[in-house]
């Protein structure tokens, strides 16, 4: 009998292999399938998609990105299919998820085997957490001489550790600025505040006349964070700064982050209510229907106000000045880029390919195209809409970017500070208190980094 | 029987079927709104979400349709099929094999595989990515196809096993004595009179299928294998803001199981009643 | 005879090696991994005993997560299985005769839409700009009782429970009616003879034949109640401000979000504890009523 039984699980374990093995063949089949509509789907000019050679393995490079909607994902694959045609040994996979489930994903596939080659990546924290498990490949090798001087090194830096290593180049700059209705604004006889002061002054004179001042949604909880980011620029040192954003010696004891909260629990008196009920992109329909007069917002969104209303008057300004110990010198914003794994067994390639795509030529057409610049040089030569040159205009003046709060934070100090913010934006607990958690947990997180 | 029609029962009757109706209307009015908005454009709709459109944009449609439905609709179908199929196989192989054959430990097994219907999904996410991972099967649809199956079996397996027990040993002894083997009576005697309580099962088992998310949000990354509840998040990426096409969206992808339930209704209820009386 | 030993385990084989790889298996090393610090991109593995408990049961979200996940078992409880019980014995009634059918059949359809999709929908019923329930209250002429719902800390967690009861009170409700159709006629006949009422007879006769279908009914709502996922992560993400939160979000935040598998692990650990008893209950009634 215990023969029989033997014999019964070997037949099992058989089937189970069995099994697996069609599962592998059907994996392959089935992420071949994935590029295959890609490159199908493009048809704007390009050449011919040149057959693979039938000697020579085709290299496989997997690309990972978080821009899903258009105008950008066609715009991606179009430059993938270019650059397939131009080289018949290589391919790239592309997927991509949206902002909130790519900031899920890519940490599990970040630590698999099946390791995207090139992935998008904010820099600072983000990748650095990555960086210390040695997952991203480092780049400063390649960075020199025609590339490297061909890129905007104020938007370098976000990618380049405090040791000097170069991990990612960027994609698309940003900035947030304030976005103003003109009209309204002309209508209330407002002009463009520079202070503090004047800034609220303006809010106060567009509630007396009925108009909701600033539209915000707050559900993502990430737009709130740019404001504290902000506001923590300019009220506390930069060195303070550095070393609380730090997991390792992170306090956030300085009392300029409290009165960030402060300014913050102001600025929201004057915004839409049901900040935390509704999305940024909800909010800002109603900027772009003429209901509000402020929104703050990226650089990236100009393409969507356009979309949204074409006819809208609008206009730019940077973030009110407050007299206080930390930097005003510093542009909210952040590059946003590609890292290399480690892992790549393609190094070269996935370099040459990003030397391209990122670089003068496709930049030029990207700004045309989607309304984004990457960090090459004169991207701006073709550009007839005057907004967005007045954008690029104000990317390259910027001396220093201040990177986004959310990515420069460790991930349970991100959390604690996010939910504090949400919680302030409510009204339901006090920039004091919520000073406190975070210390807590910032003081927790010390012992929590390796 | 009698039936006594007063004033007081005409009134009940009344005011029943009143308040039965407004609870039809408390179901309905949510998704014609949506419906609504779903046919403006997206300015319109923020200028008042509760009036006519001006112009009906069929259109919406029509682009959500083209922005990929139809792959989720192919893979949730495979995904569902494939594992209701196995689901139905394997469950009624274990519970024929635990109440044919007068096995010693056919209780202990059955409690055994009872219990893994205790498990939620959940504690199980973390271990079972790390295994899926290293039989490199993440990102294809066994990673999904897999688990649910394991899942179901245990839910499964305890109904069909109480039906099991109460089909009569006679049938089978017939065809013994006519030489029949296990596999031959399976197919021809207990399936086939099984019918009701497998339906059951199926209907049962699909919904869990068809809507799971969890799994197929952690296991799967391509978007040309994404089951439907996980392409609507992705959807809903992909037009972060176009809102009235996301509505479209939505609304095409809920509309199969609703149109299967409404013409497969009758057998629907049957198998559920029959399967409740075996049970 | 020797062909008769194998057959068996044939049979049993595919189900119980399924259940033991993916079912047994993941919730052993889902206890081990309780026990360490890993997060999904790491190497490697840090032994921590129960630090991660002890962090699960003493962070600040605790007491919340519990909270709604309790709500979220007690109104279901209320609505879905009560209410949804005394609607299967409405429709079953005569007063509302042929139509029943059709009523059974509306209040059903909400729970054959995907999860996400009723949650994508809410979401926008609930948007306080431009969603139903604020622009319906502004025609109207109730502004003052508009909301931020899915943003307001107190209500968000009971939108998203009355959304859950919108889309599932109509599937207790038919798996009752099913339970009652299957009430004998005789008994309620004799009942009319009797003299007894029908509320007397929902009571006395229905309502306790269908005691079992009303025990699984419960036990199945009150499981769910504790894997509770999908709403929650469709609608506010555990928001604003985590008040939202929910046990098997939490789990699924802290393995991918906030690179803490083992504190996932923990949580699991809890989830787990929770629907083994709740289990447990459920067989130990049905095999008493089976009995």
């Amino acid at each position: 009998m215990k023969k029989n039984l033997k014999k019964a699980i070997c037949v099992g374990m058989a089937c189970m292999m069995a099994a697996s093995l069609v599962a592998c063949s059907g994996n392959t089949s089935s992420s071949s399938g994935s590029a295959a509509p890609t490159t199908a789907a493009v048809q704007q000019g390009s050449e011919a998609v040149v057959p693979a050679p039938a000697s020579g393995e085709k290299k496989v490079i997997k690309l990972f990105h978080r821009f899903p909607d258009d105008p950008c994902n066609s715009f991606i694959e179009k430059k993938v299919a270019e650059y397939e045609a131009a080289h018949p040994d290589i391919t790239i996979e592309i997927s991509s998820a949206q902002n909130q489930p790519y900031k899920e994903k890519i940490k599990v596939v970040v630590g698999s085997d099946e390791c995207p080659d090139i992935f998008f990546s904010w820099g600072g924290e983000f990748s650095e957490r990555f960086i210390r498990e040695n997952l991203i490949m480092d780049l400063t090798s390649y960075m020199t001489g025609e590339w490297a001087d061909s890129l905007l090194q104020t938007q370098m830096v976000e990618y380049t550790t405090a040791d000097g290593m170069i991990y990612g180049v960027p994609f698309r700059l940003d900035a947030k600025l304030f976005f103003y209705n003109k009209d309204i604004f002309e209508d209330q006889g407002l002009k463009v505040p520079t202070t503090w002061d004047e800034f609220i002054d303006a809010c106060e004179a567009l509630k007396s006349a009925g108009i909701t001042p600033i539209a915000e949604g707050n559900q993502d909880q990430w737009p709130g964070c740019h404001y504290v980011g902000t506001l923590n620029q300019l009220l506390v040192a930069d060195d303070v700064r550095a070393k609380d954003y730090n997991p390792k010696t992170g306090e956030f004891t300085d009392p300029g982050y409290a009165q960030a909260l402060e300014y913050y629990q102001q600025l929201v008196a004057y915004m839409n209510p049901g900040v935390n009920g509704q999305t940024h992109d909800m909010a800002r329909l109603g900027f772009t229907q003429g209901q509000t007069g402020l929104l703050y917002a990226e650089l990236v969104e100009i393409t969507n106000i356009k979309q949204e209303n074409a006819d809208l008057n609008w206009g730019m300004f940077n973030f009110p000045l407050i007299e206080g110990a930390g930097n005003p010198g510093l542009l909210t914003g952040s590059p946003e880029g590609f890292v290399v794994s480690a892992k790549t067994r393609y190094p070269d390639e996935c370099v040459e390919f990003l030397k391209w795509f990122l670089g003068p030529e496709a930049g030029a057409e990207q700004a045309e195209e989607v309304g984004w610049f990457n960090a090459s040089k004169g991207v701006d030569k073709n550009l007839t809409d005057e907004s967005l040159k007045e954008a690029y205009s104000v990317m390259v003046s910027a001396e220093e970017m201040g990177p986004w709060f959310d990515s420069s934070l460790y991930s349970t100090v991100c959390d604690a500070y996010l939910t504090a913010i949400s919680d302030v934006t409510n009204g339901d607990v006090t920039p004091a208190d919520a000073m406190t958690k975070i210390q807590r947990i910032a003081k927790e997180a010390q012992t929590l980094v390796e | 029987m009698e039936r006594l029609k007063s004033p007081k029962t005409a009134v009940l009757k009344i005011l029943l079927h009143l308040f039965l109706v407004f609870l039809v209307g408390v179901i309905v009015f949510p998704v014609l709104w949506l419906v609504l908005n779903s046919l403006k454009t997206n300015q319109e709709m923020f200028l008042n979400s509760l009036a006519l459109p001006k112009k009906w944009m069929f259109q919406n449609y029509a682009t959500a349709w083209n922005k990929g439905l139809f792959h989720y609709f192919k893979n949730s179908i495979l995904v569902s099929a494939v594992s209701l199929f196995f689901i139905l196989l394997i469950s009624s192989f274990l519970a024929y094999g635990l109440t044919r054959f007068n096995l010693k430990y056919s209780n202990f097994i059955f409690v055994l595989v009872l219990g893994g219907m205790a498990l939620s999904e959940q504690v199980a996410l973390v271990p079972l990515y790390k295994i899926l991972q290293s039989l490199k099967l993440y990102n294809t649809q066994w990673a999904i196809i897999l688990p649910y199956i394991a899942f179901r079996i245990p839910f499964t397996m305890f109904l069909l096993r109480s039906y099991f027990i109460s089909i009569p040993k006679e049938l089978e002894e017939a065809a013994i004595v006519d030489g029949c083997n296990s596999l031959q009576r399976f197919f021809h005697i207990i399936i086939p009179i099984s019918k009701p309580v497998l339906a059951s099962c199926a209907i049962v088992n699909l919904n869990f299928v068809w809507n799971e998310f969890l799994f197929a949000n952690v296991f799967l990354e391509s978007k040309s294998i994404m089951t439907i509840p996980l392409g609507l998040m992705a959807f809903q990426g992909d037009l972060k803001s176009d809102y009235v096409v996301m509505l479209a969206g939505i609304l095409i992808a809920s509309l199969p199981m609703v149109m299967l339930f409404l013409c497969m209704q009758k057998q629907f209820v049957r198998g559920l009643t029959q399967g409740a009386v075996k049970g | 005879m020797k062909k008769k030993n194998i057959a068996p385990y044939f049979y049993i084989l595919p189900g119980l090696l399924m259940v033991l790889c993916f079912v047994y298996i993941p919730i052993i090393v889902n206890c081990v991994y309780s026990f360490f610090r890993l997060s999904s991109y790491s190497s490697s593995m840090k032994f921590v005993g129960f630090s991660n408990f002890k962090r699960l049961f003493t962070n600040d979200v605790f007491p919340i997560m519990i909270r709604n996940n309790i709500y979220y078992c007690v109104i279901s409880l209320i609505v879905q299985v009560g209410f949804g019980t005394i609607l299967a014995l409405l429709l079953e009634s005569k007063l509302v005769g042929k139509a029943g059918g059709f009523y059974r059949n509306v209040y059903f359809i909400p729970s054959l839409i995907s999860l996400t999709a009723v949650g994508l929908m809410f979401s926008f019923i609930y948007s306080p700009q431009i969603g139903l329930l604020n622009t319906f209250l502004k025609n109207v002429g109730l502004v003052n009782l508009q909301q931020s719902w899915l943003g307001d800390k107190k209500l968000a967690i009971f939108c998203i429970i009355a959304m859950s009861q919108w889309q599932f009170t109509g599937y207790i409700t038919l798996l009752m009616v099913v339970a009652f159709q299957n009430v004998p006629q005789d008994y309620l006949e004799a009942a009319v003879i009797d003299g007894a009422g029908p509320i007397r007879r929902a009571i006395s006769i229905c309502l306790p034949l269908a005691k079992e279908q009303l025990l699984v009914c419960s036990i199945i709502t009150v499981i769910g109640a504790f894997k509770l996922f999908t709403e929650v992560y469709s609608t506010t993400s555990g928001g604003p401000g985590n008040n939202s939160q929910v046990l098997g979000l939490f789990l699924y935040q802290n393995a991918f979000l906030h690179d803490d598998m083992g504190m996932a692990a923990a949580t699991g650990v809890l989830i787990f504890a929770i629907t083994v008893t709740a289990s447990i209950i459920q067989l130990r009634v049905t095999r008493s009523g089976q009995e």
